[in-house]
């Protein structure tokens, strides 16, 4: 029982709306109704059984609407113009109906715990990096050195412990450097999805931390075409992006599309309330080009991305000994501050990655066979302030190939049973790019992966449940050069096994519990095994697990009593929702055996100066936290949203705290629209207020000077205790204010958005624990950003 | 099962050629011009007479041990002497290109500069207890960068009398773009920090 009502008579792609209204077969109308698009959970239906998904493209969709009691409905829908369904779901009489999902990719698995970030939520917060971006979702963090660089931080846990997976491949490049931000391109995004329980075993072992999926919308597979343009600009920096797409479908091969689409980001220095950040502008170019045919039984996809960006770290850093981080830390402004300028100079980072996926898949007796090769490159270069001669030498330059293919296979077994199974193999190869003039921080090397895993689903009325596991085995060789320029080889294996449990159950029409209990472990990084040396704009020495504590010689990997990382997750969420009322929270316990941290040991003296430092060491963590979101709908015009998210880390061993760990934080949310949906005219306008507490829980403090005074004396510069320290209390707490408000206007199927947005709108003078550079400076101050859409 | 046997080939045919790409590239070794391990301090006397040689060995570069002075500066009172400073990879051998890195400091003058902290009293000339902040005596610099500012590489000092227990610092930095007529040892980037022990005895 489908009705097609069409609205538009032009096409829009990306700017398309699906509005559909659910009713029972007895005529009711069922308020709260879960609708997904392509799995995903996208909108629940109002109080009169409404529902509303905007910036859909054009293309084919699968939309799934839910309703405890009633059976599941999953119908495709071929968008082309703004269209608007009505939908009867039949009473569910315990029997089951046999429901084949046409989604080929990325299937959610059913009891986990994930967050999304799509549509509407994406496009407002457009010209953010990534990791930014990311913080837009209740729960998810950043690590952050300075404005420019964001790395996304789920339940604690960032870098080697998340897996990011980029338009389905897993995104390889030198995730292990706190500075290190993710090279992908949030304009190319039409969701995020963050799976943080550990259900999600198909994409790898490593996820301790959570899963990050970054997906484009599905390529067109009706003729015609279609695009848009963006421009961002902001106050803070100076600059912006502009971007624009194009995607269209073919007339002559049915289900063939295609789309292209580049963004150019340029910012200048940033700038805190008080004082300039001098050398912290951004040059960015990304593009990415995309073709593929898609129908019943098969199709294949081809995507090709480009990254390319070169940012500067705030110059003050440049520091090279603990007197040198003293000066830093008592200086307002910081060290080399000039007037504002768009020269990107040293220290600076110039990134690169390119990404070739090709894949094909097959439908065949209820099952779907996806095969999946990629190929990725990514250079790193580092630039430090060096000596004149080799301040236009890269300080650390490294080329990183990775080649993935993946097979899966998707079976619809008996009843309501799934199965899934799978192979993933990848191939590794790190070189570090002759001419440096620097012992390379982390050796060259190459790595073999081979993973295998197999997962079940079974739906049984208004239970979920989920079993998957997964073996994976990794070979790595080594070549690098030891402090004293020596070279260095190893060879070793490592195996191990993942295994996850997950449970949903909707226990009525306003209540879902689902629980998931998973065990992953993950890899070494090599640079947790052999980093020797001093990172940017950090006062130590970093030592890896393998460097003898006394002579620092590398010990091969065999004499060393190494056990992987381990984690052992425990996450359950609870949503509850009526007509006014939705809630959901999250509570997690992650218990992590082996956790590979750096520990500070000790204080050297070098030519330079005093430093302390820091050995990578394994040890018992435990991670507790909640994530909760609460929202008040008024009425259709007015809702108010309140967030919390609350972590709590500790090493169990030495019965002491970690660092960098999120500090708490609360978000209040007023959110108004006006009321005519349908008008050709759309306002909507919102506020918020973010409080972040300080970390109560953070390490002990030793300042610069206690050291160098303690080391003066003879004394134990770590006054007789190995727990881990930081130079500088944390921040206190602080509140940021924000508000947006946008305008959409729809002109014969043109659609042009404007929004105004304005983030830390008091400009408050504040510094972030999460922040590596809060040492050094302010955070940035006032940001107004104006935001232009034009979609055709 | 034909169905998936292309599969499969494909499959196995794109794993096979995966793992043979892998190239075993060994790293090339890097010249390492930045990598100081040690300092040697050449007092030698202006009215003639053997020169008073300190070193200061850090034996593992960026590794936990600790740079060492090999021992004391040993000064007679009341006498003039030229410092000179030179920079070494000790961790290289004598001989071997970038085992000496005096020179690269000297072509670098205007960028860098040698500033000086020292016990009070222990010099008659200069007086005062140096130029590293929040000192801001004089020093008797007797070399200067293509700018005509000072940079102490090479440098002249007149001792005071009879005294030991004293010290004597030196701090080399780094200063690109900001080395100017009042920069100060709190500018720019620490090159070298080292302190040796000093005495005066009598002739």
């Amino acid at each position: 029982m489908l009705f097609l009502i069409a609205v538009n008579a032009h096409a829009q792609p990306c700017s398309l709306k699906l509005s559909g209204a659910v009713r029972s077969d007895d005529g009711e109308w069922l308020a709260g109704t879960v609708v997904r698009i392509n799995a995903q959970l996208f909108t629940t239906a109002d109080e009169s059984g409404r529902f509303i998904v905007e910036n859909l493209c054009r293309g084919t969709y699968t939309v799934t609407l839910q309703f405890v009691g009633y059976k599941t409905k999953v119908e495709e829908v071929h968008l082309e113009k703004d269209t608007t369904l009505h939908f009867v779901l039949e009473t569910d009489r315990a029997v089951l109906e046999e429901v084949f999902v046409h989604d080929h990719f990325q299937p959610l698995p059913e009891t986990g715990s994930y967050k999304v970030l799509s549509g509407e939520q994406l496009i407002r917060n457009r010209g953010m990096a990534l990791g930014e971006l990311m913080r837009q979702a209740s729960g998810i963090n950043t690590l952050q050195t300075g404005p420019s660089v964001f790395k996304p931080v789920i339940n604690g846990l960032h870098s080697q412990r998340l897996l990011l997976i980029n338009n389905g491949v897993r995104h390889e490049s030198q995730q292990w450097g706190a500075e290190h931000a993710p090279e992908i391109d949030p304009f190319f995004a039409s969701d995020i999805v963050v799976i943080t329980d550990a259900s999600a075993l198909q994409y790898g072992p490593e996820a301790l931390g959570g899963v990050v999926l970054v997906s484009p919308a599905p390529l067109p597979e009706e003729p015609g075409w279609g695009g848009e343009f963006q421009s961002v600009l902001q106050s803070n920096g100076r600059g912006g992006v502009l971007s624009w797409m194009a995607e269209g479908g073919s007339k002559k091969h049915k289900g063939l599309g295609w789309r292209s689409q580049m963004s150019y980001k340029r910012l200048g220095d940033f700038h805190t309330p008080r004082y300039v950040l001098s050398n912290t502008g951004v040059k960015e170019l990304n593009f990415s080009v995309a073709t593929g045919m898609h129908r019943e039984d098969k199709g294949w996809d081809i995507f090709f991305s480009h990254f390319q960006t070169e940012l500067g770290i705030l110059k003050g850093t440049s520091i090279s000994s603990l007197e040198d981080l003293k000066q830093a830390m008592n200086r307002e402004p910081p060290q080399y501050s000039t007037g504002f300028t768009y020269d990107i100079q040293n220290p600076r980072q110039q990134v690169q990655h390119n990404l070739l996926k090709l894949q094909g898949h097959r439908h065949v007796n209820k099952g779907d066979l996806i095969l999946q090769y990629a190929f990725q490159h990514n250079n790193r270069k580092e630039y430090d302030l060096r000596r004149q001669s080799l301040n236009k030498l890269p300080a650390m330059d490294m080329d990183l190939f990775t080649q993935t293919l993946d097979a899966c296979w998707k079976q619809h077994g008996r009843g309501a049973l799934w199965y899934q199974a799978g192979i993933n193999l990848l191939q590794q190869s790190n070189n570090n790019v002759p001419g440096t003039q620097r012992i390379p921080f982390i050796p060259n090397y190459n790595q073999y992966g081979a993973g295998i895993f197999l997962s079940a689903d079974l739906n049984l009325n208004t239970w979920f449940i989920n079993g998957s596991l997964r073996y994976d085995h990794r070979f790595f060789n080594v070549s690098g050069f030891d402090f004293a320029n020596r070279s260095y080889t190893d060879q070793f294996n490592l195996g191990n096994t993942a295994v996850s449990v997950g449970v949903r159950r909707d226990v009525n029409r306003y209540v879902r519990i689902s629980s998931n209990f998973g065990t992953t472990w993950r890899p070494p990084h090599v640079s947790e095994l052999y980093s020797m040396g001093v990172h940017q704009s950090v006062a130590a020495i970093e030592y890896g697990l393998l460097l003898d504590r006394t002579t620092s010689t590398v010990i091969p990997f065999g004499q060393y009593n190494f056990h992987p990382e381990r984690s052992l997750k425990w996450t359950t969420s609870v949503s509850v929702q009526n007509k006014n009322w939705r809630t959901e929270g999250t509570v997690y316990i992650n218990y992590l055996t082996n956790f590979t941290y750096l520990r500070p040991e000790g204080v050297t003296r070098n030519i330079r100066g005093v430093y302390p430092y820091l050995r990578y060491v394994q040890t018992q963590a435990l991670f507790t936290g909640m994530d909760w979101q609460g929202e008040w709908r008024v009425n259709p015009t007015l809702s108010f949203t309140t967030r919390l998210s609350l972590i709590r880390a500790e090493d169990r061993k030495n019965k002491d705290y970690l660092i960098y760990i999120p500090p708490n934080q609360y978000a209040f949310i007023i959110a108004w629209k006006n009321p005519n949906e349908s008008k050709r005219l759309r306002f909507y306008a919102e506020t918020y207020l973010r409080f972040t507490d300080r970390q109560r829980r953070a390490p002990r403090v030793i300042t610069v000077d206690e050291i160098l005074n303690a080391y003066e004396h003879g004394t134990d510069p770590l006054q007789g205790s190995d727990k881990i320290f930081d130079f500088m209390p944390a921040p206190d707490a602080y509140v940021l204010l924000g508000a947006e408000a946008g305008v959409a206007l729809q002109l014969n199927g043109n659609k042009m958005e404007l929004r105004l947005r304005g983030d830390n709108l008091l400009n408050t003078a504040y510094r972030d624990y999460t922040d590596r550079l809060r040492y050094y400076a302010l955070e940035t101050g006032r940001n107004i950003v104006l935001s232009v859409r034009y979609s055709f | 099962m034909k169905r998936y046997f292309s599969f499969i080939l494909l499959f196995a045919g794109a794993a096979l050629s995966l793992y043979i790409s892998g190239c075993d590239d060994d790293p090339e070794k890097e010249d390492v011009p930045e990598l100081v391990t040690k300092i040697k301090l050449t007092f030698t006397p202006v009215t003639g007479g053997s020169p008073v040689v300190v070193t200061a060995v850090d034996p593992d570069g960026e590794g936990p041990q600790d740079l060492t002075p090999d021992g004391s500066i040993n000064l007679r009172e009341n006498t003039t002497y030229q410092l000179s400073i030179e920079l070494f990879n000790d961790l290289l051998n004598p001989g071997e290109e970038g085992y000496d890195l005096t020179e690269e400091i000297e072509e670098e003058a205007d960028e860098h500069q040698f500033f000086f902290g020292f016990s009070s009293g222990v010099f008659s000339s200069p007086s005062g207890t140096g130029n590293i902040a929040p000192s801001t005596g004089s020093i008797n610099y007797l070399d200067e960068d293509s700018n005509g500012r000072p940079l102490g590489l090479l440098t002249e000092w007149t001792t005071a009398g009879i005294q030991s227990g004293k010290s004597f610092r030196v701090v080399l930095k780094h200063q690109p773009g900001i080395k100017s007529a009042t920069s100060t040892s709190a500018d720019g980037e620490t090159d070298v920090d080292v302190t040796f022990a000093l005495s005066i005895t009598g002739s």
